[in-house]
């Protein structure tokens, strides 16, 4: 009972970062139909600038808002880079952003060189409760992700520019007649979406590490996970990602630890297969 | 049929008209007291899982060729070092073996670990060209005729950990090891070295050498309850299972292997590497040892030479590319770059002081390392000391 609990909690934290790198692969997608291979790279640029912003003295905190402030300018970027394309579709979104998240990770291994370094742990300390070692970054992680996912959440549901950005993901030419910006709603997606991503990598940092390359394992969980929520539904990322986390973690623990891995993708071709749509597909009519 | 046939005639001919480029190139070299340059090539695991070994084997390598050339580099030749990055795969390593070769340099230096050096092993064979790995597994050489290795073999390592086992009067040793080439066979060589003494492993755990996530791993270590525990890997991937170890409240001793002589896994770790014990090159214990240890100077003066010119403690991996350098070096001295007189040179090295140890290369060991090759440290305060006796 206890292995099961260490074991579920060690999972939840993985798959809380696997949530909102989802989270950013959904607010994109649902808002102009476009997959964005670099959502990855940015959480390790996250924790990169955090890394030498703390190693260069600044308190934590302040360290964490530049490095989340940076990447969500760069998302916003990688927006602008992309805005010239006229007709944007799927495949053509995912082969622009996979040049484009190639050229992140070189220039962070230019900058950063090719080792693989931790955030100091967020303040706190690790305790242990009906045996299970609880470790206080755990808790940061999965409590900053539901407060994330309920702002957001909310946000799209309850707040006007949330519903304009669910507008011109239902009907981009009627959102346009009443007055509403697509191209605005398309850099304001991606700004959510660098901020979600900045957010997975300053509190990943400390238990799983930041490299110039860690951006792509951290993109592909995070894929498999907006997969399992049909790609539109803020609700089924979260869980899509924390489903993922807690099955890889229980597929190490009890069958082989060599298998974790190949969770993530025996998971998607199954969901593709038998549930393209996503696992709460029934629940949720409209997109968002 | 018919082009098949034509494929095979075209490939023929290539084939010889390489050979016989092969063989001018070689009575150009032959008498190694042409003008040109020496030509080193080295493949490192630079980027990917290996980084922690690459980066600081490059540095190494980079500071000795600057050195030797200002010397006036060997016979009057300069050294010319071409440095290939692998990323740590295995088909990085086979395709830069294969461009090295086909630029016929004169030796080869690398890999950094397991993996990538058996993948260029059969193409070092098939092309006569020697190369001195810097991993750990005795499979690198085991009967090669043209590939050698400075880091120590495992078994080496090995035998260190069960007689340290033994005179603990640990019987049951719980493994958890990295799941690439490094780890192969470390369960097996355990069970041989210590049938003797009734030593065993009695649970064999795996991690990814790139893995962060080690809950899994160490809950069925704990479940094991055995007398001591052991980790193999390199770090960071072996210095966040020290930290696992420690999370998880495990409390049997723990010892790690030679794969974590860097100031990355002392970093890592933090305190929770505090006690452990492992064997490991002398390197990282150099002011510690007794002035009456024959690798004492050499150690001395690699750590002076590598803090001068990079500001930084230099990591046993850097001692393991520092010994491959300085061996062909040696070579090159004594018989210039005639590839198979270089080969035999090197088979014949007997009491050559290095970094990783004294080398004693006889025909049927390319490794030249026994047990003796390694100390006993422990860390304290996140600082390498030589272990309690």
């Amino acid at each position: 009972m206890t292995d099961l609990l260490q074991l579920l909690v060690a999972g939840i934290s993985v798959g809380a970062i696997y949530a909102l790198i989802a989270m950013g692969f959904t607010v994109i997608f649902s808002v102009s139909e476009v997959i964005n291979l670099t959502q990855g790279e940015f959480a390790a640029l996250a924790g990169l600038i955090a890394i030498t912003a703390t190693t260069a003295g600044l308190p934590l905190p302040l360290a964490l808002l530049i490095s989340v402030v940076t990447v969500v300018t760069v998302a916003l970027l990688v927006r602008l880079i992309l805005s010239p394309v006229k007709r944007m579709t799927t495949l053509l979104s995912i082969m622009l952003t996979l040049g484009l998240s190639t050229a992140l990770k070189a220039a962070m291994l230019l900058i950063w060189g090719p080792e693989g370094r931790g955030l100091d742990p967020f303040p706190g300390n690790d305790f242990v409760v009906w045996g299970i070692s609880v470790r206080a970054q755990y808790l940061w992680i999965i409590g900053v992700t539901a407060a994330v996912s309920v702002a957001v959440a909310w946000f799209y549901e309850r707040t006007l520019t949330g519903k304009a950005l669910r507008a011109c993901a239902e009907q981009p030419t009627a959102a346009r007649l009443v007055g509403i910006s697509v191209s605005g709603a398309g850099l304001l997606s991606f700004g959510i979406a660098g901020l979600l991503g900045g957010v997975a990598g300053v509190l990943a940092s400390p238990v799983y590490f930041s490299a110039w390359d860690s951006g792509l394992a951290l993109g592909l969980k995070g894929f498999v996970a907006a997969t399992l929520g049909g790609l539109t539904s803020i609700r089924g990322a979260v869980a899509g990602g924390v489903m993922l986390g807690v099955l890889e973690s229980l597929v190490a623990g009890y069958i082989d630890s060599g298998f974790r891995d190949a969770v993530a993708f025996v998971v998607l071709i199954v969901v593709l297969v038998a549930r393209p749509g996503g696992i709460l597909r029934q629940h949720s009519v409209a997109r968002v | 049929m018919g082009q098949f046939r034509k494929f095979g005639v075209v490939a023929t001919a290539a084939i010889l008209a390489v050979a016989v480029g092969a063989c001018a190139e070689d009575d150009n070299g032959g008498g190694g007291d042409t003008g040109g340059p020496i030509r080193v090539g080295a493949i490192l695991d630079i980027t990917g899982a290996g980084a922690s070994l690459g980066v600081p084997e490059r540095k190494t390598l980079e500071l000795l060729t600057k050195k030797t050339n200002e010397a006036g580099g060997i016979g009057n030749r300069k050294i010319e070092l071409t440095i290939e990055d692998n990323q740590s795969t295995e088909d990085g390593a086979a395709k830069a073996m294969n461009e090295l070769v086909s630029k016929n340099v004169d030796i080869i230096i690398g890999a950094s670990r397991t993996g990538t050096s058996l993948a260029m092993r059969p193409i070092a064979e098939s092309a006569k060209m020697p190369m001195i790995s810097m991993a750990a597994n005795v499979k690198v050489t085991d009967g090669a005729t043209w590939v050698f290795k400075t880091a120590q073999n495992d078994a080496a390592v090995l035998a260190n950990v069960v007689d340290y086992a033994k005179s603990k009067g640990w019987k049951k040793i719980g493994l958890a090891r990295d799941s690439s080439a490094f780890g192969e066979g470390v369960a097996e060589l355990l069970n041989e070295l210590g049938k003797a003494d009734g030593i065993s492993v009695v649970v064999t755990e795996k991690f990814a050498p790139d893995a962060t996530e080690f809950t899994a791993q160490m809950l069925n270590i704990r479940n094991a309850r055995a007398d001591m525990n052991l980790i193999w890997g390199i770090p960071p991937a072996a210095a966040l299972a020290q930290k696992a170890y420690k999370q998880l409240g495990i409390t049997a001793p723990v010892m790690q292997s030679h794969g974590i002589g860097n100031q990355v896994f002392l970093d890592t770790a933090g305190t929770s590497a505090d006690g452990l014990v492992a064997p490991v090159g002398r390197l990282v214990v150099a002011d510690q040892l007794p002035a009456s240890d024959p690798q004492k100077a050499v150690l001395t003066k690699f750590v002076a030479d590598y803090r001068a010119a990079y500001n930084e403690t230099p990591s046993t991996f850097a001692g393991h590319a520092w010994d491959a350098f300085q061996l062909a070096a040696d070579a090159f001295k004594a018989v210039g770059t005639d590839k198979q007189k270089v080969r035999d040179k090197l088979e014949q090295v007997k009491g050559f002081v290095g970094i990783t140890g004294i080398y004693m290369m006889t025909a049927k060991d390319h490794s030249g390392l026994g047990k003796d090759a390694l100390v006993l440290v422990t860390v304290q305060n996140s600082k390498w000391a030589l272990a309690p006796k």
